[in-house]
């Protein structure tokens, strides 16, 4: 059954991957860092907070706001973009050089990150290979927009 | 130059005597009641294991560190017994706020935790079955030739200090040894990519490599970091995500991905110190930004660089035609600009803002255009 | 005070100008496309084993070829890169192949990178939960922890020290000693986690043997501290880690001197290694290296006399206090202080120098000898 996105479906369905592959994220070590993802699109904004610890997304929630300063960092974009992406990674089974997450935050040009403190910021880096592979997941994924 | 053990022990008497009655089975036991605070540390998350941070108690603890240590110059573990002659193992690095960054414990946990090796970790083969034009390749062979140069600085930073600063920070000290691994491993892997495509190594960077020794052989630690840890490690983690971002294999790009996760490590570290410093010693503001005054253009000799600026603007592009180089240069200035805004903002949180009015890099990257 | 860059770039009229330059107009001046370097085409010759060191040790940018004296590069360019004119001077100390390689430096680091272990996770902590061993074995087990907090110290700090002062041409070996540094932090790590999870915390510190390890950190020569470090007393802690494998109280404990042997038993490989080469290629340094010996052995025999740790490690191995306990754990010591010395000097034969198994060469061979002796009478076999 299709999980819609944006939504708590969505990343909750990630969360559940993420638990049955602990060998593939305990290999790539601590995940300590809460981010915000936040779509863009027709009508008020869809905001997610997303809290990893250790090996696993701990916590999923979907929020009217975020507050920089209660996160690390917030990926924001429209939904067309994450549509791409996503469509991206379940054709390939990975997200190509042109639709993984660092490419297209890097400029800000596609996805646009904020954050309160560069430290926050840091740990999109310091976790990026998990992150990636977080959103890879959603190769084995049915989604609906 | 050498320091000999105070005796030959194999002639002392005292010494034989005292092993004779022990093995006679005659023990003094003087250890037994060591006079050392009892604990029984115990993960506090069993997912995450036994941290350094579940070992933060009492006289073991970090927490507890002095600013000023003046009563260990020895080998002996913080928390034990010292007693009897010690040695002096001549520790020029004895303040807390010195090298100290409340995130170091961590950070030392994360970079075991998140390992890699180069020799298994990376698609290797991915060049063989997708090799590049031979202008792509020579621009990344210079390109991998540069990075094993900043490797190289990045390694020996670390090991310059490290037996200089006092045991008392030792999960400060062991995040030194885990760069240093970093660093091999980073140089390692550059060194296998740049030979791997057949275009051979490129041509050494004068100017990167006088302005990182400069920057290296700053004469403390806390000037070191800054510039080693904050600058170069955020200037690198810019660059590996800037590679990421353009890469032109699954090779590369899995190179990068590991890369950016150490030096965002570094970079981390770099601030978190700086910070802590300041918060500290709030007089060395003043005499770092002094310092950073005459520094920065450190930053400009890597980033101006032909052998680090031309290969870029191939790699982003995609190659040497017109269009492609016109359109690397456009990523390339962003980069510049990213790396500048990025730099500033990393001191700013740390307590040294105000930089951006003051500095000649941001007055020579406003001039930078298309 | 420090160094100045030749140049400061901002002031750098034609820098500024031709970089500004490039940017605006796109006019590459691509001149270090024409890098006279040798073009290779490595290939893994292992796949299982991935693409290793060895596989790129061809031509101008492999290790084989490293001279004996490096006369070319003294910057922090890399091996085999083309090498323009106002590169800084890295100031290395050592630049001579034969005061540091060993046969197979490369594959010792390899297999570094891939064994890293990590004392968090890769110990059972959990396991302890519950655990209450009798007062004696585990102060001891706490006092032998401290004093291995120690020597990792020094055996972090030693290596590390060395390592820029060596020139950035050895690669390998920087990259070894940089692996190697880590593992000792790793070390330390696990053994002050085992003290402080016992329940008696760190004990005494041993003042005999930080003021003779001293002698590793103060080496006058990269030689001297391998023979010192890596062969003598890391031989001795690699004898030291096996016996405690052996009399662990825990299987936790057990774990922890399997997973330690392995980093340290690399590290006494490098040190064989280099040892053999030095006395294969430089003949003249033999009287040298017995020099080395002699204060390398005073520091292993100051490890026996350390009472600290004698003691500690008899009450392990007798398993409590009691006279018999005792009596037990006497003889397991004296076995493994014998043995310590008999690996140590096999070792040096085995890397060409026999004529150490001689009381007029070795102090410590007289000891040993009078050692075995008197073990023989007492009815002890190591």
């Amino acid at each position: 059954m299709a999980v819609r996105f944006p939504s708590t479906e969505y990343f909750t369905a990630l969360k559940e991957r993420m638990a049955a592959e602990q060998a593939r994220f305990r290999r790539l070590g601590f995940i300590d860092t809460t981010f915000g993802i936040t779509v863009a699109g027709n009508g008020e904004p869809r905001n997610f907070i997303l809290s990893f610890e250790v090996f696993e997304l701990a916590d999923v929630r979907e929020v009217d706001a975020i507050d920089a300063a209660s996160v690390d960092f917030v990926i924001a974009g429209d939904a067309a973009v994450w549509r791409e992406m996503i469509d991206n990674i379940r054709r390939n089974g990975e997200a190509d050089t042109h639709h993984d997450i660092n490419t297209l935050t890097h400029f800000g040009e596609a996805l646009k990150i904020s954050y309160a403190d560069p430290e926050g910021h840091d740990k999109l880096y310091r976790f990026m290979e998990s992150i990636q592979e977080f959103f890879d997941l959603t190769s084995q994924v049915e989604v609906s927009f | 130059m050498a320091f000999y053990a105070d005796k030959d022990y194999t002639e002392d008497q005292a010494v034989l005597d005292a092993m004779n009655a022990v093995m006679q089975g005659n023990l003094s036991l003087h250890w037994f009641d060591a006079h050392t605070e009892k604990i029984k540390g115990r993960p506090r998350d069993p997912r995450r294991g036994l941290v350094y941070q579940d070992l933060d108690i009492g006289s073991y603890g970090y927490t507890d560190i002095p600013e000023s240590v003046r009563t260990s110059q020895s080998m002996a573990a913080r928390g034990s017994e010292k007693w009897g002659k010690l040695p002096d193992m001549g520790y020029l690095v004895n303040r807390k706020s010195d090298v100290w960054s409340d995130n170091v414990a961590a950070l030392y946990e994360e970079s075991k935790a998140r390992r890699w090796a180069p020799a298994l970790d990376i698609p290797w083969t991915e060049l063989d079955a997708h090799p590049l034009a031979p202008a792509l390749e020579a621009a990344c062979a210079q390109l991998y030739t540069f990075l094993q140069e900043c490797a190289a600085v990045a390694l020996d930073f670390p090991s310059r200090w490290v037996a200089l600063i006092n045991q008392e920070f030792i999960e400060q000290k062991s995040f030194m040894c885990a760069q240093m691994l970093d660093g091999a491993r980073l140089l390692e892997a550059f060194r296998k990519r740049a030979l791997y495509g057949g275009a051979g190594l490129g041509r050494a960077n004068v100017a990167a490599e006088q302005g990182l020794k400069e920057w290296l052989w700053a004469d403390e630690f806390p000037r070191g970091s800054l510039a080693i840890n904050l600058a170069l490690g955020g200037f690198l983690l810019a660059l590996y995500r800037h590679i990421a971002a353009f890469a032109p294999t699954r090779t590369d790009r899995a190179i990068m991905g590991f890369a950016m996760q150490d030096a965002a490590r570094h970079a981390a570290y770099g601030a978190g110190a700086l910070r802590y410093h300041l918060a500290h010693q709030p007089e060395e503001r003043a005499e770092l930004n002094a310092w950073l005054d005459g520094e920065e253009h450190v930053i400009l000799a890597l980033l101006g660089s032909p052998e680090l600026i031309e290969p870029l603007i191939i790699i982003s592009g995609g190659g040497l035609e017109a269009a492609q180089v016109r359109a690397g240069c456009e990523a390339a200035l962003k980069f510049i600009r990213l790396v500048a805004r990025e730099y500033f903002e990393r001191l700013e949180a740390a307590g040294l803002g105000g930089r951006v009015s003051r500095s000649r890099l941001s007055a020579i990257v406003s001039r930078v255009s298309i | 005070m420090g160094y100045l860059a030749t140049k400061d770039y901002f002031e750098d009229r034609d820098f500024v100008d031709k970089w500004l330059y490039t940017i605006r107009t796109g006019e590459l001046d691509l001149s270090w496309m024409k890098a006279a370097t040798e073009k290779v085409k490595p290939h893994a010759e292992n796949p299982r084993r991935g693409l290793i060191y060895r596989d790129i040790d061809l031509g101008a940018y492999g290790y084989s070829n490293l001279p004996e004296k490096v006369r070319r590069n003294r910057s922090f360019a890399p091996r085999g890169a083309e090498l323009p004119e106002g590169l800084p001077d890295a100031q290395p100390w050592v630049s001579r192949k034969s005061e540091l390689w060993a046969h197979n430096t490369d594959g010792y680091y390899e297999e570094a990178v891939t064994r890293q272990w990590n004392a968090t996770t890769d110990i059972p902590w959990e396991r302890l939960e519950g655990v209450e061993l009798p007062e004696a074995t585990g102060k001891a087990l706490s006092q032998l922890m401290t004093f291995l907090t120690e020597v990792e110290m020094i055996a972090t700090d030693t290596p590390a020290m060395w390592l820029p002062r060596l020139n950035p041409e050895f690669i390998e070996v920087r990259a070894f000693i940089a692996a190697q540094a880590m593992d000792e932090a790793r070390h330390a790590e696990v053994f002050r986690k085992r003290a402080l999870t016992t329940g008696h915390g760190l004990m005494k510190a041993s003042p005999m043997n930080e003021m003779a390890l001293k002698h590793l950190r103060d080496a006058d020569s990269f030689s001297e501290m391998s023979v010192a470090l890596h062969l003598v007393a890391e031989g001795n802690v690699l004898t030291l880690f096996r016996f405690s494998e052996f009399l662990s109280p825990t299987d936790v404990d057990k774990r922890i001197f399997r997973l330690v042997m392995q980093d340290e038993a690399r590290h006494v490989g490098y040190g064989m290694q280099h040892f053999k080469w030095v006395l294969e290629h430089f003949p003249q340094k033999r009287e040298v290296l017995h020099s080395h010996l002699d204060e390398a052995e005073n520091i292993s025999f100051a490890s026996g006399a350390a009472t600290e740790l004698t003691e500690s490690f008899i009450v392990l191995a007798g398993g409590g206090l009691k006279q018999e306990n005792i009596a037990q754990g006497v003889k397991i010591t004296t076995a493994f202080q014998l043995k310590q010395m008999h690996e140590h000097f096999e070792r040096l034969d085995k890397c060409g120098m026999p004529e150490r198994k001689s009381g007029d060469r070795s102090r410590l061979w007289n000891m040993f000898e009078m050692g075995k002796a008197a073990a023989a009478e007492a009815g002890i076999k190591f």
